[in-house]
């Protein structure tokens, strides 16, 4: 009789352990999910700035350091890149440039080659702390001086 | 003989029955707590699910203010596109704050509200920014769940340019 409760008693805990594991699971799954959609339009919106940086001045661009975060922020009516480190709510926000080289004889974009002063490599990220991890999302792209 | 002595001492002595009933206490605690766990969760992850409509209507937005030729007006809680249809002719389209719904018109005329019955809109605030060369909109968007007794908002940042006004 005792060997009978013992073995009942454990499949029922069992099951009590799993189920409440996975309710816990699901609710960081759709916490997760909420913040990374929120982190998709943070990383749209970063992209937007430095093409607005571009649009206004493409020296706003090219006189960044490359390597260098920047964090977007928006201040007097526009969207600046700061050097300081500003945070959106639990997100924050980065921006680095690169220097692109182009193939001398195609022209494409290659990893060696002479550098294009007319094209930068944007990287844009977005993180956050979900629970004891750090989430990154990021874009990469391309920006090209077309008003000079 | 010794088998029918045995079969007359069958039953539970008051030890058992004290263990048993305790058992059943603890169980019926653990299973009662399971369940209101699992009740609290169900409401958690339906509230995570009806802020996921921020997604739409911002993408909605995003998209429109991408494919728009000029700001037609603007103002904090009001945004008139002059935009064109899928065949080509222009048309007006506009976004409104209006109570905590987002009424959209298309050539002034209410079309629908781009949020739900489950979600409470507490903010939609448009901003320009003008370029040398062109426009963009910045846009905020703070929603909460009118089924979220603890009235958390959550809030979408979007920026876009208007690629028709290039």
């Amino acid at each position: 009789m005792m060997v009978e409760v013992v073995v009942a008693t454990s499949i029922i805990l069992i099951s009590v352990l799993a189920s409440m594991s996975v309710v816990q699971k699901s609710i960081v799954v759709s916490r997760q999910s909420l913040h990374t959609t929120q982190a998709a339009f943070l990383l749209e919106e970063g992209a937007e700035a430095v093409r607005i940086n571009r649009d206004n001045s493409w020296t706003d661009i090219s006189n960044l350091t490359n390597g260098t975060s920047y964090y977007p922020t928006f201040s007097s009516g526009s969207w600046v890149l700061f050097a300081s480190p500003t945070t959106i709510g639990i997100f924050t926000r980065t921006v680095t440039i690169q220097n692109v080289n182009r193939n001398v004889s195609t022209g494409d974009i290659a990893s060696s080659g002479t550098n294009d002063p007319g094209t930068k490599l944007v990287t844009v990220n977005v993180s956050w702390k979900e629970g004891a991890n750090t989430i990154t999302k990021t874009l990469s792209f391309y920006i090209a001086d077309i008003f000079s | 003989m010794i088998k029918s002595k045995l079969k007359t001492n069958t039953g539970y002595s008051l030890l058992e029955t004290v263990f048993y009933i305790s058992f059943f206490a603890i169980f019926s605690i653990l299973v009662i707590n399971t369940l209101i766990t699992m009740t609290k969760s169900f409401k958690e992850n339906t509230i995570s699910t009806e802020l996921m409509q921020g997604e739409n209507i911002m993408e909605r937005i995003s998209r429109e203010v991408r494919q728009a030729n000029s700001i037609y007006s603007i103002s904090v809680n009001d945004l008139k596109l002059n935009t064109k249809d899928t065949i080509g002719t222009a048309k007006t389209i506009e976004f409104v704050l209006s109570g905590s719904d987002i009424r959209l018109l298309e050539n002034n005329v209410f079309t629908a509200n781009l949020n739900t019955a489950n979600i409470s809109v507490q903010g939609l605030t448009f901003t320009q920014i003008t370029t040398t060369k062109g426009v963009a909109v910045k846009m905020v968007l703070t929603i909460k769940s009118t089924h979220d007794s603890l009235n958390r908002t959550q809030n979408f940042y979007d920026t876009v340019v208007l690629r028709g006004d290039y």
